[in-house]
């Protein structure tokens, strides 16, 4: 214990010695002394700081502090997305196929499995209806068909005035049905 | 009427009371500038540190227990900012002397370079500078606060006994760069 604080006291004096010696070659330096900032600095530092942790603590910079960690970050990742969708939406093949083409180019046996009676699903249904939605041009091969499978009032009631000349003249009928 | 004591004043900014705060500050501001600029090395930075310092003291007052006193808290704040600066300042300057950003950035071209340079006006200062981190702090608390290693321990988070290797190193490395510097009459680190 005796010799633990024999070590510790000259420690201590050799680190006062070194202490003094590098304080007496700073004060031989003749620019040995740090100049310090004046009085204004000092009583300005006190309101810089002050106005500094006004703004830290306002809800302008709450929300500027929102802005940039949050609004900021997704308003970029929105238009990210949107120019990514712009630009890199998959094209269909341009040698590609519409629906009605399709439909069309099929033979008529095949047409007439897929078609069924619209009156029988649904009374309301009309030509035009069934027309539209399964392709587009295609309300004369429907009529045929609505005619060849004895759905007569259905086809006849929906067709257009034109259309139903066309259908009686190619059924070998004048006059107009009632 | 006895001034108010720092756990005080302390309990007064948590009650609202702001002007309280403004009091903490005028009582240790210019210490706490030292203390940066002692290790930061220049104005600029200290001023910086300084404020940062007092900024973050005031929105973490309300996790402040109170138990090493508010100096030893704002210090250690102070000291853990500068010692920031100084490392980000010598990642610049690795930066700097790679042969890939001095191509960006030419040093000449960088007047914070040497403003701080011009800044560094002491053989005392110069030879402070070119300490390790930790022995700087640790130099700057004992030698120019005249911190107890008690203190400092609390403000560093470490133990007395290397605190006091630290500092022998950091003395003895101090004396024999000021003696190099007044036997040559060069700097050392510009040889």
């Amino acid at each position: 214990m005796k010799q633990r604080l024999e070590k510790d006291r000259i420690a201590d004096e050799a680190e006062r010695e070194l202490a003094h010696d590098v304080r007496r070659r700073a004060a031989a330096s003749h620019r040995g002394s740090q100049v310090g900032p004046t009085d204004p600095y000092w009583q300005n530092l006190i309101i810089r700081t002050n106005a500094r942790i006004d703004d830290a603590t306002s809800g302008k910079a709450l929300s500027i502090s929102w802005a940039m960690r949050v609004a900021i970050p997704g308003v970029v990742a929105i238009v990210s997305f949107l120019i990514g969708l712009h630009y890199y939406v998959p094209e269909p093949p341009e040698d590609s196929l519409s629906v009605a083409a399709v439909m069309q180019s099929l033979p008529s046996a095949v047409l007439d499995s897929i078609l069924s009676d619209p009156s029988r699903l649904d009374p309301s249904l009309s030509v035009q209806d069934v027309g539209g939605y399964l392709f587009a041009g295609s309300r004369e091969q429907i009529a045929d068909y609505l005619v060849v499978n004895g759905s007569l009032k259905a086809a006849v009631e929906e067709l257009t005035e034109k259309e139903r000349s066309d259908l009686l003249a190619a059924l070998g009928t004048s006059g107009s049905l009632q | 009427m006895e001034p108010l004591s720092d756990s005080d004043l302390v309990q007064e900014v948590r009650n609202g009371r702001r002007q309280a705060y403004t009091e903490l500050m005028r009582r240790y501001h210019q210490r706490v500038y030292w203390v940066a600029r002692r290790i930061v090395g220049n104005h600029a930075d200290a001023d910086d540190v300084v404020q940062e310092a007092f900024i973050k003291a005031y929105l973490a007052l309300g996790d402040f227990r109170g138990e090493s006193g508010f100096f030893t808290w704002i210090y250690r704040i102070a000291v853990n900012l500068s010692l920031n600066t100084v490392r980000k300042r010598q990642v610049m300057n690795y930066l700097r002397d790679s042969e890939l950003l001095s191509k960006i950035l030419p040093s000449s071209d960088d007047p914070s370079a040497g403003i701080e340079r011009e800044e560094i006006a002491s053989s005392l200062e110069r030879a402070i500078a070119t300490l390790p981190e930790k022995q700087k702090a640790v130099f700057v608390m004992r030698y120019h606060d005249e911190l107890s290693y008690e203190e400092i321990a609390k403000v560093l988070k470490t133990s007395v006994g290397g605190l006091k290797a630290n500092y022998f190193h950091a003395l003895r490395k101090v004396q024999e760069y000021m003696r190099n510097e007044t036997e040559t009459g060069e700097r050392p680190d510009r040889r």
